[in-house]
């Protein structure tokens, strides 16, 4: 449990870590809050021979409404979110999703920035992120660019992130109206990442869902949109055979994650059951 | 921990199972396989750097090929160590003829132990099919270039 030996650089600015990334390249890991970093480096499942630190740029660590969006810095922490007062009135699922997140440890010291880029499976971010339609700011040697979620996790443990490139930060418009939000997980015992995660996010209009977003975590090797249950929902009144038949496709076309812990069939079969509760909450706080 | 599934590789079969059975184009084809030399009789020894983005292992293997039915037929049986623990598995490969091209019908076993179990277990049967899509999208590319070379 000890890790290889490494250099430590503090990066002042985002500037400055696009330009140490740049000098650094392969060698180089950004480290952010280190609760996955750090672990897989005790394990020598990953030896960097730099760590960039980029936890101390102030620059960074933000929650704000601006130009109709809200916009959360990249080193943001969790317990942040969770107690940000902005957010707990215009998109109360982020501070439930990171309520739910972790433990106290790795809610003060994880990141958002950090928990998308690394794109871990059963994170909790990327349920909450997707549903949200947010999109993941990026900053390269080439400049800014923003990254759709839809487009962002490419695979387990894989974005689309370029080489070089540091995440800035994390902006989404809040849903407006009679909004209904809910995230749901089952909790790994051990590890406390999400067997399955579900973040929901409903408006609702004349009792009828005028738009929605679903988002699902730990079920597939990349987390995803539940499309068929967004399908299901959209234009529809949100009773209980509604939002039961629309749960039903969480995992329409997914591949299922399996181990140990949860197979492949039982984490479909969580994902349904999941979804409907988050569903049902997420609809009863709409009115 | 299962890994099983069918391939569809655009290659005549005699191409595909020459492929397979070649430690030069296995070399190129393994994600993450940095040499590959052969020990004996269908007996190879690799060094593998095995992980998914930027978690890695580094295990050094030997790759045995048995119940060899050219050109349909075979069972791989691999054995690797490394730092965060080890892998063993085995598997049978069967080739079938499927239009111009070759079904690869794949089912293996293999067991993960040591630290990399204990810490990497959620991840390891999504790492494994990463893998397997990554080797075979490769073997598709390297049957293709064989096949315009000769």
């Amino acid at each position: 449990m000890i890790p290889a030996d490494f250099d430590y650089v503090v990066a002042k600015s985002l500037d400055e870590a696009v330009s140490l990334l740049a000098k650094h390249k392969d060698d180089a890991k950004l480290l952010a809050g280190g609760h996955s970093l750090l672990p897989a480096m005790k394990l020598r499942l990953m030896q960097p021979k730099v760590l960039i630190d980029i936890s101390r740029i102030k620059d960074l660590s933000y929650i704000r409404e601006e130009g109709g969006q809200i916009r959360i810095g990249a080193a943001t922490t969790h317990f942040q979110i969770e107690t940000s007062d902005l957010l707990r009135r215009a998109c109360p699922l982020l501070p439930e999703t990171a309520t739910n997140l972790g433990d106290m440890q790795v809610r003060n010291k994880g990141t958002i920035g950090g928990s998308v880029a690394h794109a871990d499976p059963a994170a909790d971010w990327p349920a909450a992120v997707i549903a949200l339609n947010a999109e993941i700011v990026a900053v390269g040697p080439k400049g800014e660019r923003a990254i759709k979620s839809d487009d962002f996790f490419v695979d387990m443990l894989t974005t689309a992130l370029q080489p070089g490139e540091v995440v800035k930060e994390i902006r989404f418009v809040a849903p407006k109206g009679h909004v209904g939000q809910a995230y749901m997980k089952v909790r790994h015992p051990a590890s406390g990442f999400a067997v399955v995660g579900i973040a929901v996010t409903v408006s609702v209009d004349g009792g009828k869902c005028s738009s929605c977003g679903v988002g699902v975590t730990g079920v597939s090797p990349k987390p995803y949109r539940a499309k068929g249950v967004e399908g299901a929902l959209k234009g529809a009144a949100l009773d209980a055979k509604t939002l039961g038949a629309a749960a039903s496709h969480a995992a329409d076309g997914a591949q299922l994650n399996s181990d140990l812990f949860a197979s492949g069939e039982y984490r479909k079969h969580l994902a349904q059951v999941y979804t409907r509760r988050a569903l049902e909450t997420a609809a009863g706080r709409a009115k | 921990m299962k890994i099983e599934g069918t391939q569809k590789i655009s290659a005549a079969r005699e191409r595909v199972f020459e492929a397979l059975t070649d430690p030069g184009v296995l070399q190129k084809c393994i994600p993450g396989c940095e040499q590959m030399e052969k020990t004996g009789d269908n007996q190879y020894s690799a060094k593998l750097s095995a992980g998914v983005g930027p978690v890695k292992g580094v295990f050094t293997a030997t790759i045995s090929l048995a119940d060899l039915r050219r050109p349909e037929h075979y069972r791989l049986v691999v054995e690797g160590k490394g730092q965060p623990g080890f892998v063993k598995g085995s598997g049978e490969l069967n080739l079938i003829e499927d239009g111009g091209g070759t079904s690869i019908q794949y089912s293996g076993d293999i067991n993960v132990g040591g630290l990399l179990a204990s810490v990497g277990q959620r991840m390891i049967q999504g790492a494994a099919n990463m893998m397997a899509g990554k080797f075979f999208s490769a073997l598709e590319n390297e049957t293709a270039a064989g096949q315009k070379a000769s």
